[in-house]
């Protein structure tokens, strides 16, 4: 029972019992919906979406944001699909859009670790420099052709659901346990929740920080790979508007913005609500079309509810703290000039 | 001596919209050297017409930059403001001049509401905008399926003197969208320097709580800043609507960026408390221009990004070196060595 | 409420003895010749000092005196631009803050520095590079023998701030800390917990732990310390054995040279109470942290109200000024019923209220001067635009009166001292022309000559008709203006003094909730 308690009490745990609530709700709807092999369909759709929401968690886990992982997917997986039509092993594709992502994560890690840049401004900075590389590297062309024996890779699986999917959930748990258990996991929390606090007892920020954006961008260069399995092609503006889904998947998962507070496993869930909504709206006989509409609608709602009850929280302790000094009647005795009180 | 003071502090104030003034002369000097044609007037004044959009959302979203917020959802309003033109006109029959004075309202509203979550409830103004980007985004999605038409498509045929104002010229040189321009960026300099509502945005700006100490209603200044946003998207929705003679519900879909990086170049800090319309007016121009002399020499469109963004970064990272003590106290130090 | 610390001498020595020096007369930390500025401001103009193990080093000096500067340098926080740091003998070269931490020193900051949103656990073993399992039992091991029961997975910030100083404490004896730096450490305790942790402090003084207290509280020095040093405008005035100095010496190292002048007294008019109806009356008002308080303000009269930190009075201003809900009771300025109204409409009526905390609640420290001043009567200067031609005028004329040391009226009022900061609050009080100005702590952090100075003004306007209700915690301050002083306990008011009883005896007993005298007065 007490494990219950603590467990609700955690953030993810709203967007998990979100998640499943929507999944019944549908389901009550239109039955097709719970059928396995849609399900397996829905968990493969939000691979891409995971990843990227798990290295955005790491940047925010430090307080910072990064807007660039939309670009960085895009020249990551225009470079590998093209490596990959060419001829290229898929490792080595997967090796250099690796490099890819290490040298932008870098350059906004140096920007805003070392420079003192705003992250916001840094990464949208980032973020045009690496569209408009993008688009000298295809020359504005769409990337096409990619041999069927790469694309049918994101086909295999196991029950349906695909290898992809399942090296992503078991990557997110090693990561997650990393952060929240290992030493020097928690310095990512540790400087988003206090960064004078993590300055003060020792713990190196710039280097923090810096691995966090590295990290994220591999993150997008890694997506970017599954990415071009996936869908086949690569248009000039494939991977707009990622960070922005990345962010909300993580606030959706119950990460704050602050810093400090969320984890992981939320992320995924709000990953994978986030992808769900498209094929729900279908199967709810609605058009696709308003799946920004809901997301739009879910984000906000999600997010001012937490904050007033952040608000009411804070506002709560604070009361109960003040009444407390008031409530006693004290008594209080000199005795040979030592001063004694005693509480009713 | 003190009188020496004053004058060299003077000077610094305005140094950075100095900064931005000369950065345009030497735009125009290079692209016009480059391209004799650009500097005919007409099609130097002309160019405007390409980038009204991020010079007037900029001139007015600086409010909400100096309250401490962002907005990310400007570019949807734009879009949404198009699309509602489009279907109240064609579908429901109203009045062209009417529907326009509806979707401000609307723009207004929608800036309200985000506004209303960040500065009466402590929401962070990031995430509230990124949501209300995709609600407003999805919204003039849902509106443009009313009318039946593709959304590519777009609806069009709008009468003769709604899509004619925007495309006059006066003297035969001057863009009525640039007059349309300077009569906005006069009115929110006068709202934001000159009036105490200003004054009070920027108090709120530099330290909420002591502004509430002060007697000022923060939260409604702050919610305040979201409406003059929104009220900005929409007019650019009807100039956009108006040029292009088309409505379609995408517009504005890739202006956040630019708007942002047109803010930040004019001096606004992202923290609050400092910034300017004058900044981010001529910013906006300096981005502007800049985009339209290189497309003019040559550069395929996409590129464009590039040297918004390298410039973007070069003049943030400068500005943060000069204010990062270590790192100046270092450049110092390698100085006087070498000398 | 924390239990008292109960410290056991037998055990603390088991575990500090693992690392305690043989030669108890060791010295751990010098200091030789630091030299530090930020841009143009030199903060340190050549700094020595000596902390030897069983030391306990007081080290006092007003706000902007480089305490806080010094400390960060010994700590590697910062870099010093000249001058050396030995640690038992050895000289520190370009260190970070970690490495200060290895060699065996520890700062306890003012504000605790924790990590909110992390356990009690994981805020203290954070930061190590050990065995973590090895840790972890030093850790039980550590808190057993000083017997504190504390719930390790609480989130930190549930913790009250002497629960987290506290924690900030075990993170430095965990680091096995030869040397202790606390940073004002009783400004945010209650009496009990002041006392437990003068108890700590002694037994880390016999186990030849060094500590450095930094303080303002010159008796508290007498009580915990054994050597002293006065530190003002960047460099050391006085150091030396507790033992030689008395309070006055103590005092006069404070002061800057060129306030030789004897303290003033001020011949201030007793308002004529028999006559005088009050202009300002608080009935059965009760509010978060704050119970039945009734008391009056009359006109041209500073009413002190007194207590220490936590009392309440600092809620029950802000509630009457707008900012928090009233639960009970009345507040009548005038004989008019303004209870539960907001700021604008409180101040509108004529209250005024020059906030705790001036860095954070006063100024806007990137704004200039004008703006700071005519913040407050903006809506009474013009009806939509901003008059310049007025602005200037009476930040002008804002300027002379109060004297504040300014270059011009565009000035930051971030490079202004704190005194001159202080005075431009007050002056952007005085222009909403208030009829009743609750000053809260209002000489904080503030050198003495510029304290003289609001003094004065204080003074003058008592003699124009103003009224004040002065909360403070220097009792001093309340026995030198007061007219009248009501003391507060607990959020209760618990007597109302007259000028003749106002004295430090009376006043501290009634603070701690000991008085023992007659209750009322008026």
């Amino acid at each position: 029972m007490d494990f219950m308690k603590k467990m609700t009490k955690r953030r993810e745990f709203s967007s998990i019992i979100f998640l499943f609530a929507l999944y019944a709700i549908v389901g009550i709807v239109n039955p097709a919906f719970l059928k396995l092999d849609n399900i397996m369909l829905c968990l493969n759709g939000a691979t891409v979406y995971t990843i990227c929401a798990i290295g955005m968690a790491l940047v925010i886990f430090t307080g910072e944001i990064d807007a660039s992982i939309g670009a960085t997917l895009g020249l990551s997986a225009a470079v590998a699909a093209s490596m990959i039509r060419d001829g290229s092993s898929s490792i080595l594709a997967l090796l250099i859009a690796i490099c890819i992502g290490l040298v932008i994560g870098s350059i906004n890690g140096f920007g805003v670790a070392v420079l003192k840049i705003p992250s916001i401004i840094m990464t949208i900075g980032v973020n045009g420099i690496v569209r408009g590389i993008s688009y000298v590297y295809t020359g504005g062309a769409w990337v096409e052709n990619v041999p069927r024996h790469f694309k049918e890779v994101s086909q295999m699986g196991m029950f349906g659901l695909s290898w992809f999917y399942i090296g992503t959930i078991v990557i997110m748990i090693l990561i997650h346990f990393y952060v929240t258990k290992k030493r020097h996991g928690r310095y990512f929390q540790a400087v988003g929740d206090n960064e004078d606090g993590a300055i003060h007892i020792g713990i190196p920020v710039t280097a923090t920080k810096m691995i966090s954006f590295i990290l994220c961008a591999v993150c997008a260069s890694v997506a970017s790979v599954i990415f071009v399995s996936r869908i086949g092609f690569v248009t000039p503006t494939s991977g707009n508007g990622y960070e922005m889904k990345a962010i909300a998947a993580c606030v959706i998962g119950g990460i704050s913005l602050s810093g400090g507070i969320g984890n992981m496993i939320g992320a995924t869930f709000g990953a994978l609500i986030m992808a769900s909504i498209s094929r729900i709206l279908v199967f709810l006989g609605l058009s696709s079309n308003y799946d920004n509409t809901i997301t739009g609608i879910l984000l906000i709602t999600i997010v001012v509810i937490d904050a007033v009850i952040q608000k009411c929280n804070i506002e709560k302790a604070r009361r109960e703290r003040l009444a407390a000094k008031t409530a006693a009647v004290v008594e209080c005795e000199l005795e040979g000039g030592n001063k004694t009180c005693n509480r009713n | 001596m003190q009188q020496k003071l004053k004058k060299n502090y003077k000077k610094l104030k305005f140094r950075w919209e100095y900064f931005l003034v000369l950065l345009l002369i030497v735009e125009v000097v290079i692209f016009g050297t480059l391209n004799p044609r650009f500097l005919k007037p007409q099609v130097l004044f002309g160019s405007v017409n390409d980038f009204i959009s991020i010079c007037i959302i900029a001139t007015f979203m600086c409010f909400v930059f100096i309250t401490g917020g962002i907005d990310l959802q400007a570019g949807s309003i734009v879009g949404l403001t198009s699309i509602i033109i489009g279907v109240m006109w064609k579908y429901v029959g109203v009045n062209i001049y009417l529907a326009c004075l509806i979707a401000i309202i609307i723009g207004c509203l929608c800036g309200a509401l985000s506004g209303f979550f960040i500065g009466f409830t402590g929401v962070q103004p990031m995430v509230v905008t990124l949501g209300g980007s995709f609600l407003y985004s999805g919204l003039a999605i849902a509106v443009s399926n009313i009318s039946k038409t593709a959304a590519y498509l777009g609806i069009s045929g709008f009468p003769e003197h709604f899509t004619a104002f925007t495309k006059k010229r006066f003297f035969g040189v001057v863009p009525a969208q640039f007059l349309i321009f300077l009569a906005l960026v006069v009115i929110a300099y006068i709202i934001l320097h000159r009036t105490k509502y200003g004054r009070k945005v920027f108090l709120c700006g530099i330290n909420q709580n002591a502004a509430g100490f002060t007697g000022i209603n923060t939260k409604l200044i702050i919610m305040s800043t979201y409406i003059f946003s929104g009220m900005a998207a929409s007019i650019t929705g009807i100039i956009m609507t108006s040029y292009l003679g088309s409505s379609k519900s995408d517009f504005g879909g890739d202006l956040t960026m630019p708007i942002i990086t047109a803010v930040v170049l004019g001096g606004t800090s992202t923290l609050g408390g400092k910034g300017g319309v004058v900044g981010s007016a001529l910013a906006a121009i300096v981005i502007g221009i800049m985009r339209f002399g290189l497309s003019m020499n040559g550069m395929p469109n996409q590129y464009l990004d590039i040297p918004v963004g390298i410039m973007l970064v070069i003049v943030v990272a400068g500005s943060c070196i000069s204010k990062n003590q270590k790192i100046s106290a270092l450049l110092h130090h390698y100085i006087n060595i070498k000398n | 409420m924390l239990p008292n610390l109960i410290v056991e001498a037998r055990v603390m020595e088991e575990n500090i003895s693992k690392n305690s020096i043989n030669n108890p007369n060791n010295t751990i930390l010098s200091v030789r010749n630091i030299y530090k500025s930020f841009a143009k401001n030199q903060v340190l103009k050549g700094i020595n000092l000596d902390v030897s193990s069983g030391e306990v080093l007081a080290v006092i000096g007003g706000n902007g005196a480089g305490k806080s500067t010094l400390m960060k340098i010994i700590m590697c926080i910062y870099q010093q631009d000249i001058g050396d740091i030995y640690v038992e003998g050895k000289k520190v070269l370009n260190s970070k803050p970690s490495d200060a931490m290895d060699l065996g020193m520890y700062l306890v900051p003012q504000e605790p520095m924790l990590f909110p949103n992390m356990s009690v656990e994981e805020n203290i073993l954070i930061g190590f590079n050990e065995n973590p399992k090895e840790l972890d039992k030093r850790l039980m091991d550590l808190l057993k023998q000083i017997g504190w029961k504390l719930d390790l997975n609480r989130k930190a910030m549930s913790l009250s701030i002497a629960e987290q100083q506290l924690v900030e404490l075990l993170r430095g004896l965990l680091r096995n800390a030869k040397l202790l730096i606390l940073d004002e450490p009783t400004s945010a305790l209650t009496f009990d917990e002041v006392e437990s942790l003068f108890k700590i402090i002694s037994n880390l003084k016999k186990k030849n732990i060094g500590i450095i207290y930094i303080t303002h509280r010159l008796a508290e020095v007498f009580t915990i310390a054994t050597n002293v040093a006065i530190m003002r405008d960047g460099i050391i005035t006085l150091n030396g054995q507790i033992k030689d100095f008395t309070r006055e010496m103590l005092v006069q190292g404070l002061l800057p040279t060129d306030t030789g002048k004897k303290e003033q007294r001020f011949n201030s008019k007793v308002p004529d109470y028999k006559n005088l109806k009050p202009i300002f009356s608080l009935k059965n008002f009760s509010g978060y942290g704050f119970k039945d308080v009734s008391f009056d303000v009359y006109p041209g009269e500073i009413l002190g109200l007194a207590g220490v930190v936590g009392a309440g009075r600092t809620e029950l201003a802000i509630t009457i000024f707008g900012k928090d809900v009233v639960l009970r009771g009345k507040v009548y300025l005038e004989e008019e019923d303004i209870t539960g109204m907001s700021t604008a409409q409180v101040m509108e009526k004529g209250i005024s209220y020059i906030p705790e905390d001036r860095r954070q609640d006063g100024i806007f420290k990137i704004g200039d001067i004008t703006m700071n001043i005519t913040c407050g009567c903006l809506d009474h200067l013009s009806k939509f635009f901003i008059n310049s031609k007025a602005e200037k005028q009476i930040t002008d004329k804002s300027i002379s009166d109060l004297r504040i040391k300014v270059t011009g009226q565009d000035q930051l009022i971030g490079s202004l001292s704190g005194g001159n900061q202080q005075k431009v609050v007050i002056a952007r009080t005085l222009l909403t022309h208030p009829k009743l100005i609750i000053l809260d702590e209002p000489t904080r952090g503030i050198d003495a000559s510029a304290r003289g100075d609001v003094y004065a003004i204080m003074n003058k306007l008592k003699e124009q008709g103003f009224s004040f209700l002065l909360i403070s915690s220097d009792m001093e301050e309340i026995i030198k203006l007061s007219d009248r002083a009501v003391t507060m306990f607990q959020g209760r008011i618990n007597h109302i003094f007259n000028k003749v009883d106002i004295n430090q005896n009376n006043l501290m007993s009634a603070a701690f909730g000991a008085y023992e005298g007659e209750k009322e007065g008026v």
